[in-house]
């Protein structure tokens, strides 16, 4: 067997098996990053839309999800012009002004307040179910494997794209092993200190995230700084400012100075 | 000319009466307190004095200005009997304070003449009511007060005098008025009330041969009934918003159970879905007889045209799924974000319901504010270096963050209208800054109050990200 046809015969038997995974549906659109260093890791060149990507904090952020909340904000933002967005909350918290700051058309959000996780999980199902809505996202301890594959099947039946953000209740114990997901991508999201344009400005520039993607069906990892656009028209939500080799992102950061 | 408007039981002892010359009155009875007419004011009390009596039976009727009637059939069994029923109220009636009079008889005129003329408490029996009226005066007919001043001259004052006069003399000098009067009261003419409720027309029953019970029959009777309301609604071009399922049991109490939807509809099969969850722990009892369906909230609702580019009208997508997730899980878990003009924090947002009619608003992104907003805001332990800096570290949750980068101040006051004048002052500024910690993490963090007077400001954290 020569090496090119080993390579067909490979590439054929991939297709084959992508398509048993994902029930014969077409090809998958993508959300991509703008960026070749994130894209060329994601199959299908970006976020896959219709399925559902989890989304971890680190240290106090997993109880608060602050920052992760804000990324998702970010990623959903595009997605806007799709259809509906569904944001399934535990604890109202959330505060429209704010993801209306980054970007997100939050007047539009339906915002859905759970009494407890396995509402949190219907409430995402039957939100993803739903013809007309494009994205959804539900705060949650953890999804096991049985509803994370109840979620896959929901987006595959829709066309919404889901997003879990880990979030642990107040007073709850921490966990520390991360346990098997059934999630397109697994990523951990951590602040990243913020670098306004002018070198002698004590405030504030754009937010920028510690992102690592921990887990890809289909793809490689990575870890990287990225930032928030300020413009408003930016074609893409995030800007890489950084690669990163370091693959911990629970130590500081001396590289985003 | 001041008169009496009206008189309580221990003026009227004193010979007292309404619409006597109010200085007659002084005169007579020179400690007389009085108070002025408010005939408002009583009418509101008889509204919601008809409001709690649909406790005993659903059809109350005020009688202005100092009565009410109630039509009793078939709901005395409940209170053990028409006397018991009627001892209940007029126990519940004064231990609110309300000195009342009550009578139970088969024609509102015999009822209303028995409770102002004859004896307090009185329940007479079907057809009873010739004997009892008779001997009481004519004014108990509800007649005109011409009417009865003329009577009175003619010397007529009992009821069984003037029922007695050849009918057509009377109707030749008063009219058809007094004899209908005197009709009604004994029961040979009809009399309309208006009760305060309303019947609806969107209203449909099912009634059974067999109660029934069984969870698959009370599913199954939901989507008949349903199918029938909004078949009518649908061929009156109608919808409603909300439909009330009552499944009536033997015992005569009844299972409701309410379905709302964010747009008016009449889609069947819909309602009956969401009916569906709630049906489980619908109690039937010893069975139920009867099933009821009402819709609320009826308007009408325009026939709907699929879209032909193949688009998703919200119709078919994400208003069932609210309509879904608000009776599962409770309307106020339903959301949408609204601005409103307000530049305190807390306010600025407010709940709007998913499908209200947009008021195309949003925040300015001027001022930058956080991503989660703690329903209340934290204390937190800071220090500053000068009076109007931001803290250089602070303490929130047991940890300590050194500031890294700071923005502010953004001076936020309180809504000066809200207070009377007097009381606004410095102790409630909030001096809001936007932290970044060391490693990146943001706070939105105030400071209560200014340096410099009395009380020491005190640090709080108010919002994340």
């Amino acid at each position: 067997m020569t090496a090119a046809s080993r390579h067909d015969r490979i590439a054929s038997l991939r297709v084959e098996i992508d398509a048993l995974e994902r029930l014969g549906a077409p090809r998958r659109e993508a959300l991509a990053f703008g960026d070749k260093r994130i894209d060329a890791l994601l199959p299908g060149g970006g976020l896959a839309l219709s399925c559902w990507h989890e989304f971890a904090g680190a240290g106090l952020d997993l109880e608060t999800c602050a920052a992760s909340a804000g990324l998702v904000a970010r990623l959903v933002a595009p997605l806007a012009d799709r259809g509906e967005m569904v944001w399934v909350l535990r604890r109202d918290d959330l505060h429209a002004p704010g993801l209306a700051g980054l970007g997100l058309p939050a007047e539009r959000l339906i915002q859905v307040c759970a009494r407890d996780e396995a509402e949190v999980m219907a409430v995402m199902e039957d939100a993803l179910r739903t013809p007309g809505v494009a994205a959804v996202v539900g705060e949650a301890d953890e999804a096991d494997l049985v509803a994370g594959r109840r979620l896959q099947l929901a987006c595959e039946s829709g066309a919404a794209t889901g997003f879990l953000l880990r979030r642990r209740p107040f007073g709850g114990s921490a966990r520390a092993r991360v346990s098997a997901s059934a999630a397109a991508t697994r990523w951990r999201v951590a602040p990243a200190p913020s670098a306004p344009t002018a070198a002698d400005d004590p405030g504030l520039g754009p937010a920028r995230w510690q992102l690592e993607l921990e887990r890809c069906r289909g793809g490689r990892t990575g870890a990287w700084i990225v930032e928030a656009w300020e413009e408003d028209d930016a074609a893409y939500p995030l800007r890489l400012v950084a690669e990163l080799g370091d693959r911990d992102v629970a130590t500081p950061l001396r590289l985003a100075g | 000319m001041r008169r009496l408007y009206a008189v309580d039981e221990a003026a009227a002892a004193l010979r007292l009466y309404a619409g006597q010359k109010a200085t007659d009155a002084m005169a007579l009875v020179p400690e007389l307190v009085t108070a002025d007419a408010d005939p408002a004011g009583d009418a509101a009390a008889l509204a919601a004095l008809v409001h709690w009596c649909v406790r005993y039976s659903p059809a109350v009727a005020a009688d202005a200005p100092d009565g009410l009637v109630m039509d009793i059939t078939g709901v005395a069994h409940l209170w053990g009997g028409e006397a018991t029923m009627l001892d209940d109220l007029l126990a519940r009636l004064a231990s609110q304070g309300i000195p009342a009079r009550a009578a139970i008889a088969g024609s509102v005129g015999a009822a209303w003449a028995l409770a102002r003329f004859g004896r307090n408490r009185t329940v007479a029996e079907t057809g009873a009511e010739a004997a009892l009226l008779p001997l009481l005066p004519v004014a108990a007919l509800r007649l005109l007060p011409a009417d009865a001043a003329q009577l009175a001259r003619l010397g007529i004052a009992r009821v069984c005098q003037l029922a007695q006069l050849p009918r057509p003399q009377v109707a030749r000098r008063f009219g058809a008025r007094v004899l209908t009067r005197l009709d009604q009261a004994l029961g040979r003419a009809k009399e309309a009330l208006a009760f305060s409720r309303p019947p609806t027309p969107w209203f449909t029953r099912l009634a059974f041969a067999e109660p029934i019970s069984a969870p698959e029959d009370l599913a199954r009777v939901s989507c008949d009934i349903t199918e029938r309301l909004c078949e009518r609604l649908g061929a009156e071009g109608q919808g409603a918003a909300r439909f009330e399922l009552a499944f009536h049991r033997l015992d005569g109490r009844a299972e409701v159970r309410v379905v709302g939807l964010s747009l008016p509809g009449r889609d069947a099969r819909a309602i009956a879905r969401l009916f569906a969850p709630m049906l489980e722990d619908v109690d039937p009892g010893f069975g139920i007889e009867v099933v009821t369906l009402a819709a609320e909230r009826v308007e009408p609702t325009p026939e709907r045209q699929s879209l032909l580019d193949g688009d998703i009208a919200p119709e078919d997508g994400v208003i069932p799924l609210i309509d879904r997730l608000a009776n599962r899980l409770g309307e106020d878990r339903v959301w949408r974000a609204g601005a409103y003009p307000s530049h305190i924090p807390e306010r600025a947002v407010v709940r709007r319901a998913p499908f209200a009619p947009d008021e195309a608003q949003s925040w300015s992104r001027a001022r930058p504010r956080p991503v989660r907003l703690l329903r209340l805001p934290e204390p937190i332990e800071a220090s500053a270096l000068l009076p109007d800096d931001p803290p250089f570290t602070f303490k929130w949750r047991g940890q300590v963050r050194r500031v890294r980068r700071a923005e502010g101040p953004e001076r936020l006051a309180e809504e000066w209208w809200r207070r009377p004048p007097g009381e606004i002052g410095p102790a409630h500024v909030r001096d809001y800054y936007r932290v970044e910690d060391d490693a990146g993490a943001r706070f939105w963090i105030f400071r209560a109050g200014l340096y410099g007077g009395e009380v020491t400001p005190k640090w709080w954290l108010h919002g994340l990200g």
